[in-house]
């Protein structure tokens, strides 16, 4: 039976071996070598501290960047007109005034996110939930490893599955004849806002559609770890008491859950906010706020990246598309300090 | 040396020695010792993006040592890229504005050069599901004019019903900017008009076309060389009751047809001996003759 000997003393006792005590006697290089990686153990630990740092460095070099980029506008920008206002024309007519409302590219780019986590949070939740306690052994592994297979495709391959795939199917079932039931249905509800159904298949639906599916791995796999993370003895506890599976997951393992799954969702919004390629293509790209599900939109990430070849370095449009990245930046920034701070329980909520 | 040391040094100095062997194999290629590649850069419309790589490839074959990268991202990239001193030569498929002329010569202390090397007409296409074969350049303006009043077929021609779905290119498009100019018009204080909201704002004049095709109630405006069998172009008339002109070579050409345009190279000063020597190829009967293979109208 060995010795108990308080902490502090466990060197003299012998239970922890110095290099001093271990080193073979009389044998030089070995004493050499261990000198030397005594020596490199500062330097590696600063080498380490950078790394670390560097993340903080890089966000706040980012952010210094986008503000100076943006500081020659900010003064001069209508900030009332660029909130409220849907008339984006940074390239205007001969004559004319540049006109910077940027009103429906915000409203473009929320709609969008909404649209894409009405349908991506129950699909990722109800499959980390399936994932995590109703599948078994290689059906298990196997789902895992497709649903991170779909986080690998690159955004742009979705965009184009939006744009060849999905639109046309979209345009299909939105489709009527003018004048039919199905038609003032579509109109009543809001589904569409012209008299044959969707005009194109690029739109807000699709676009939607596509972001949920990009932001389904990313749900998936942190509500698994959130759900993971829920010890067993509440489970046990529940269903000894007589509930059954789907009573436990709803009634105890969500509830206890809830900061994780909450923080999942956050994140995923993240993603869905600041997609670009995939928007681009998907969504129809017009300037406009949409009345109907099926209305082409335009979000600010589609518009910084398709305008930002022309804007000349300097000019009024180069500012406010930095300006559109600010205001990008301070919503993501936020999405995720909020998840952040659910997921350390700040905001009250306890389990 | 250790040995697991050994495999990433191998790795290392077999990649120095292939970039070693790419770069000897280049210099002593097709050309004479004495010449080098030259490279010159052309940016700018993406009407003439498929116009310019045919060029390019072309002038391969004359001028081995030359090699012309071609890239799109708008008439207003192109300029832009003139301004920052990043492109030699800008395909325009507008004219350059007074006060872009201005900025390039603030920017790099030279005048702008200007080349007319082709014609173009700007077609408007409709889906092959519509009736409607003709319009005039009003009816066109009160359609894609900001405040414009019709915004339904049936307002042109009882024959069509439905919401006019609008396809245009974004904004930084020569494309763009010369159908605003020419269709939209001008306000009652002589301002220039606006495009209205809300138009779908594509990358290229292929994608108009193809989205025209895919949608019946569609409209949109692009290049003429862009007519696949699934569109339909109108024939356009310059006021409501004159005779309606199909778009063609010889229209473009002779001004007949309402919306046809010049297509530019620029350049920020007098072109470089290698530049000048490719926009007089270009100009000439050769280079020509790719202008009309590529669906645009030829100068002479």
């Amino acid at each position: 039976m060995s010795k108990l000997v308080a902490p502090h003393r466990a060197k003299e006792a012998g239970y922890i071996s110095t290099p001093q005590m271990t080193k073979p006697r009389g044998s030089g290089p070995s004493r050499a070598r261990f000198q030397l990686l005594d020596r490199l153990e500062k330097p590696i630990e600063w080498l380490i501290r950078a790394c670390g740092w560097s993340s903080i460095i890089g966000i706040a070099a980012i952010f210094i960047f986008i503000l100076k980029e943006a500081a020659p506008m900010v003064p001069k920008l209508d900030w009332i007109y660029f909130f409220t206002n849907s008339r984006w024309i940074p390239a205007p007519g001969s004559g004319n005034e540049a006109s910077f409302g940027a009103l429906a590219l915000i409203t473009g780019t929320f709609a969008v996110t909404g649209i894409s986590l009405l349908l991506a949070v129950p699909i990722g939740l109800g499959a980390a939930v399936y994932i995590s306690e109703f599948a078994q052994g290689k059906v298990k592994e196997t789902l895992k490893i497709v649903i991170e297979l779909l986080a690998a495709i690159p955004s742009i391959v979705w965009g184009f599955i939006g744009l060849m795939v999905l639109g046309p199917i979209v345009k299909g079932v939105f489709s009527a004849p003018v004048g039919s039931p199905w038609a003032h249905t579509m109109q009543f509800l809001h589904l569409s806002s012209g008299d044959a159904g969707a005009a194109q298949g690029t739109n807000l639906l699709t676009g939607g559609i596509i972001l949920a599916l990009m932001s389904v791995p990313l749900i998936v796999s942190l509500s698994e770890d959130a759900l993971r993370a829920v010890p067993d003895t509440f489970r046990e506890a529940s269903l000894a008491l007589g509930a059954n599976q789907w009573e436990t997951v709803r009634r105890v393992l969500f509830p206890a859950a809830r900061n994780g799954l909450l923080a999942a969702c956050m994140l995923g919004m993240g993603r869905a906010v600041g997609e670009t390629m995939a928007v681009l293509l998907a969504t129809g790209h017009s300037n406009r706020i949409p009345h109907a599900l099926t209305d082409p939109v335009r979000t600010m990430t589609a518009t910084i990246a398709a305008e930002m070849g022309e804007a000349v370095h300097g000019d009024a449009h180069y500012g406010v598309l930095f300006i559109l990245g600010i205001v990008l930046f301070v919503v993501t920034c936020s999405i995720n300090v909020a998840a952040d701070l659910i997921i350390k329980g700040v905001k009250g909520k306890t389990s | 040396m250790k040995p697991s040391l050994l495999l990433p040094a191998a790795v290392c100095s077999a990649i120095i020695a292939l970039t070693g062997c790419n770069k000897k194999s280049a210099d002593d290629g097709s050309q004479p010792s004495s010449k080098k590649m030259t490279e010159i850069r052309a940016k700018g419309s993406d009407t003439m993006i498929q116009l310019a790589t045919a060029w390019s490839e072309a002038y391969r074959k004359v001028k081995p040592n030359v090699m012309v990268n071609a890239n799109g991202g708008g008439s207003g990239t192109g300029i832009a890229a003139l301004q920052n001193g990043t492109t030699d030569l800008c395909n325009a498929s507008r004219e350059i504005k007074p006060e872009e002329r201005a900025k390039v010569k603030e920017v790099t202390g030279k005048d702008v050069q200007e080349f007319v090397v082709a014609y173009d007409a700007l077609a408007v296409y409709s889906n092959p599901a519509n009736p409607i074969k003709e319009i005039s350049i009003e009816e066109l303006r009160e359609i894609w004019a900001e405040g414009g009043s019709i915004t339904t077929w049936d307002q042109v021609n009882p024959a069509m019903m439905g919401k006019i779905t609008l396809f245009g290119r974004q904004n930084n498009s020569g494309t763009y900017d010369y159908f605003r100019e020419h269709v939209c018009g001008k306000t009652a204080d002589k301002k220039q008009r606006e495009f209205r909201g809300g138009i779908s704002e594509l990358n290229g004049s292929s994608e108009v076309v193809e989205n025209v095709a895919k949608t019946p109630t569609g409209l949109g405006y692009s290049g003429m060389g862009y007519k696949t069998p699934n569109v339909n172009w109108l024939h356009i008339s310059a006021k409501k009751g004159e005779p309606a002109v199909e778009p063609g070579t010889e229209a473009a050409r002779s001004g007949s047809y309402p919306i046809s345009r010049k297509l530019y190279i620029y350049t920020a000063g007098e072109p470089s001996a290698e530049a000048k020597a490719f926009i007089d190829w270009i100009l000439s009967a050769e280079g020509q003759k790719i202008v009309a293979q590529e669906g645009f109208v030829p100068l002479k």
